[in-house]
């Protein structure tokens, strides 16, 4: 019966096709010893797959991750975490600093002195005519040239079109001084000689006339900005490295480090690192090879945000994005760098040249020949897209992936297996648990401090981490200077936190609950959905503090909630939550007293004048030492005052084929072969441009 | 029949226009705003955000807003927040990978599900009969993904040969059939997993139509006139159980552009499901929003087809 054969015929074919698919299919195997090509291709995987390829308006990690291969920043750091030169062969950074001179402050000794009387007295000074102590002759000493700007008038416009301002400025003359290195006490130095009040005196305002009246207050607040007292102008000068190329060919120069600048301050294309670039006032290109930025303000972090890949002006400037949008058929006047086609293939002056985007697949890069080092070992690198963490390790057992961001879990697994290396490292971030210091109980630092004594971290890490984290007692990142290994963690202390609560006015009912006039120590601790590692915190907090009679609710609520209605508002007790942190110890935005508001980052409401001070200073002092000095300091104050409960650090752990290694050519011209080892920072794929997969694992002599 | 079919368009011309304002606002008032606009990231400063509240049109009135998005929907000038890429083209991409999974898929589930079914229909009570109904119980009741990283560690630690994604990675230079019958490969694990829910399903509505027609009376008579037993079964049988199945054929079509998201997940597929769950997660709203519309026009397209073969195939239904 035909009916029947063809019912069960087909679908027995069909399997069987679909089956013998299999015999085609390399195993892990054959595709190292059967195909000679794919040793010189390395494939990675990602999560999530990138949004944009353009440095300047990507935020997301996977296009960070294709562009740190494509563009090339101006520096980056070493294995130590110094800066070192990429485009920039080198640098140097100065200072300019500006006063209006005071004609009506009455200077100690010798009264009020017009410009060239003040000019001459800091002369003087400098000179060692006069004694002064140490830190002041310091300043002085670093002073290299002291001019006299004269005495000007100009207009400025300020407001809207229609009611527009016009203010008459007749600014008195400005003595300007150009200093070797960077100091940000020069004019608290200067004032022991100008006298206290000097530059806090100067009247800016009286210098202004304005044409409609605006009252006083909002007088004072031009006379701030158009005529400020003192001015701090650090300043960079960036020399270029020669016969560097783009990978269409043509060659980098200063222009392409301006473009860029001014591409991230243009507000039409929406560049999420508008903020880092602010305080700057110029970027001027002295020559080709010389680019010249001037900051507007001392801010150290800035120098690290040179690390930017630099983008190719010639393909992106106005008139190459008229010319796209001509040709696309858009609106030349609403195109911005947004639209254009470049963000999808992206040329830079990286390692890798851009090949192909297949979106939520892959994205393929192949060597840059012309790469100023040198090219690259690898011939190809593809970053797969691969969303689920466990059939990346399929991926990776099966050999298509060669490396993926391996779990906590899993590390257990690879660890003892011959064919593979790994390494470890601590990541650049912390979980903490944070306490709304607005709030009852929470105002007290001793209940801070007994509430994170009564949590026993060593465990967490050990069985909700697997072993993969480590502890941390404060804010700033575990393997740079700036963190403070004299700080010891908090102990597990049970006995100790219930010793601190009753010193709080905390004391056992006969329930066991902790009480205080009446009153049951009660909170809600909070985290968002989704995130495993938080969810078994939030329950062992829970545990630890019902444990010693504090009463403790939990609440796990969606990302967009938790954010936006509870931190965003600071409507909450306790959350658990994390930073990822970069090295820049710039503290700002979290623990500064003005970031308190809503929707603000320091939302636990940690305020602490010192700390505030600190702060300030740490983002203003360029050099490293007193900028290391000035963030043990901090570090100590707030793991006093405690106003999170600092969990751990968490680390990461990469696992590569035995066959990865790092090739170099020695100076005799032979072939050396080394084993891939992490920087002290903890960054294994710092050498990645040496890296190659041999047909057979090497036997290392000297093998560590 | 005409004023059936015109009426019935109508209908789903409004049904249409409720989904659009109903998917529209639910997608708008669910809390969470598009990652270009999320307040936590410290680069983001609120003028920044606002910026980009502003290029979204998200600081208009949701009525404006929904004028502005399906003006440009139908004009095809929709991109996505997250690349800038024109939402139709990336849907029409994303559809054609999706496509070999749905049809394999499709073919795997009516190829299997028919001898099964008819099978445990005739030896109905027998040892086949209920290892098959165990089976399929067992199946339509283990979680799609489970089952999928079960079926996906057994491969690979057995057999050492990679099966996510459409085609294996760093396979270099080599001869077209080994290309395809690669591809046939990565096709197999997941358009199976696909297919074995529906298989399931599928086999026990086979069983029980032809349980049904098996008692008819015209069965009866067919074999009480001496026909063979493959004949009462296969001819006289079979084709009126098949009666109901035609009219699921137009079901089939929403399917089309839903994918599935747990299974194009886990194996990294890049399809169609896939695309709108990652959308729904960055609050990309015209993707979701496009690919709302066309899966609610394909809905009404297929209720309507369905309708249509159900009169075509059965004389006795008249509208």
């Amino acid at each position: 019966m035909t009916v029947r054969r063809i019912l069960i015929g087909v679908p027995i074919v069909l399997i069987i096709f679909l089956l013998q698919a299999y015999f085609w299919v390399p195993t892990y195997e054959q595709q190292t010893k059967g195909n000679p090509q794919r040793l010189t291709e390395y494939i990675t995987a990602s999560i999530g797959d990138a949004s944009i390829l353009n440095p300047i308006l990507s935020a997301d990690s996977a296009s960070s991750d294709i562009e740190a291969m494509v563009f090339e920043g101006l520096i980056d750091r070493d294995e130590e975490l110094r800066f070192r030169g990429r485009l920039a062969e080198s640098w140097e950074i100065h200072e300019e600093a500006f006063f209006y001179v005071n004609e009506e402050a009455a200077i100690p000794q010798v009264g009020t002195a017009n410009a060239h009387e003040v000019l001459e007295l800091l002369r003087r000074v400098k000179g060692g005519d006069i004694p002064t102590n140490a830190a002041v002759k310091a300043s002085l000493d670093n002073i290299r040239e002291i001019t006299v700007i004269p005495a000007r008038s100009f207009m400025v416009t300020r407001g809207e079109k229609k009611a527009e301002l016009k203010i008459n400025v007749t600014a008195p003359p400005r003595i300007k001084l150009v200093l070797n290195q960077v100091d940000q006490d020069l004019f608290q130095n200067l004032s022991t000689i100008l006298g206290k009040g000097y530059f806090s005196s100067f009247d800016g305002g009286s210098y202004l006339q304005a044409d409609q009246d605006i009252g006083k207050n909002k007088m004072l607040e031009y006379a701030q900005e158009i005529l400020p007292a003192i001015e701090h102008n650090p300043i960079v000068v960036f020399r270029l490295r020669p016969n560097v190329k783009f990978h269409d060919g043509h060659l980098f120069d200063a222009h392409d480090v301006r473009f860029t600048y001014e591409a991230i301050m243009d507000p039409k294309n929406l560049s999420p690192r508008i903020a880092d670039y602010e305080p700057v006032k110029s970027v001027e290109v002295v020559d080709p090879l010389t680019v010249r930025i001037c900051y507007k303000r001392l801010y150290s972090p800035a120098l690290s945000t040179w690390g930017i890949g630099i983008l190719p002006e010639r393909l992106l400037n106005a008139e190459a994005l008229k010319k796209e949008a001509i040709a696309r058929g858009k609106d030349p006047e609403r195109f911005t760098m947004r639209q254009s086609s470049f963000n999808r293939r992206p040329i830079g002056c990286g390692p890798f040249v851009f090949e192909e985007w297949k979106s939520d697949q892959y994205i393929t890069l192949k060597r840059f020949t012309e790469y100023w080092e040198g090219p690259p070992n690898y011939k190809q690198y593809i970053y797969r897209i691969i969303p689920d963490p466990l059939t990346q390790e399929m991926e990776f057992y099966a050999g298509t992936v060669d490396s993926y961001a391996v779990q906590p879990h899993q590390v257990q697994r690879l660890k003892n297996d011959p064919t593979y290396q790994n390494f470890s490292g601590l990541s650049f971030g912390y979980t903490y648990i944070g306490y709304n210091m607005r709030r009852e109980p929470f105002n007290d630092p001793r209940v801070r401090r007994a509430l994170s004594m009564a949590i026993d971290v060593d465990k967490i890490i050990r069985y909700v981490l697997y072993g993969q984290g480590e502890r941390i007692t404060g804010p700033f990142v575990k393997q740079t200077d700036y963190y403070d290994h004299r700080i010891k963690p908090i102990p597990y202390d049970p006995q100790g936190a219930l010793k601190l609560l009753a010193e709080a006015g905390w004391k056992r009912n006969k329930d066991g609950w902790l009480e205080k006039n009446g009153k049951r120590l009660q909170f809600t601790l909070i985290t968002n959905k989704g995130n495993n590692l938080r969810n078994a915190i939030l329950a062992t907090a829970q545990d630890a503090w019902k444990q010693i009679g504090i009463d403790v609710r939990t609440d796990v609520l969606e990302w967009a909630v938790f954010i936006q209605e509870r931190v965003d508002k600071a409507d909450f007790d306790a959350v658990v939550l994390g930073w990822q942190m970069g090295v820049e110890p710039d503290l700002y935005q979290i623990w500064h007293s003005s970031q308190t508001h809503h929707y603000q980052l320091n939302f636990v409401a940690f305020e602490n004048k010192e700390a505030d001070n600190l702060i300030i200073k740490i983002r203003q002092e360029y050099d490293h030492k007193q900028q290391v000095a000035y963030c043990h300091r901090l570090h100590e104050i707030i793991a006093k005052e405690q106003p999170y409960t600092f969990l751990y650090v968490s680390k990461w752990t990469a696992v590569l084929d035995k066959r990865i290694v790092i090739k170099e050519t020695d100076a005799e011209g032979n072939v050396v072969y080394k084993k891939i080892t992490p920087t002290k920072t903890g960054n294994y794929t710092f050498h990645f441009n040496k890296w190659i997969k041999l047909p057979e694992a090497p036997a290392f002599s000297a093998e560590r | 029949m005409l004023s059936f079919i015109g009426r019935s368009i109508i209908q789903k011309i409004i049904t249409l226009v409720f989904v659009m304002v109903i998917s529209f606002l639910i997608i708008h008032l669910a809390p969470g705003e598009p990652s270009q606009v999320d307040p936590l990231n410290p680069k983001f400063t609120p003028e920044m955000v606002e910026r980009f509240r502003k290029a979204f049109h998200l600081d208009e009135p949701l009525h404006i807003q929904f004028v502005y998005f399906y003006r440009d929907l139908f004009t095809g000038k929709t991109v996505s927040w997250k690349d800038n890429e024109p939402v139709l083209k990336k849907i029409w991409g994303r559809f054609l990978n999706s496509l070999p999974l749905f049809i394999v898929g499709t073919i795997l589930m009516w190829t299997l599900a028919f001898p099964v079914g008819i099978h445990s229909a005739i030896f109905r009570g027998g040892t086949y009969d209920r290892s098959a109904t165990f089976l399929s119980y067992f199946l339509i009741s283990i979680p799609g993904f489970f089952f999928a990283y079960i079926l996906i560690l057994l491969v690979v630690n057995t057999f050492h040969v990679p099966v996510i994604g459409m085609r294996t990675f760093g396979l270099g230079e080599t001869s077209w059939l080994r290309i395809i019958m690669d591809r046939t490969w990565h096709l197999l694990l997941p358009s199976l997993l696909g297919a074995t829910g529906g298989i399931a399903v599928l086999s026990r509505y086979v069983r029980s139509q032809m349980l049904e027609v098996e008692s008819q009376d015209y069965v009866r008579t067919a074999r009480a006139k001496g026909l063979p037993q493959e004949q009462v079964h296969y001819k006289h049988a079979l084709r009126n159980a098949l009666l109901p199945f035609v009219t699921m054929f137009g079901l089939i079509l929403p399917a089309l552009i839903g994918g599935s998201v747990i299974i194009e997940s886990i194996f990294s597929w890049p399809g169609m499901g896939r695309m709108a769950f990652e959308a729904i997660l960055a609050r990309d709203y015209p993707i979701i929003l496009t690919v709302n519309f066309i899966s609610a026009v394909l809905v009404l397209a297929g209720t309507f087809i369905s309708d249509l073969l159900y009169m075509v195939v059965d004389p006795r239904i008249r509208l």
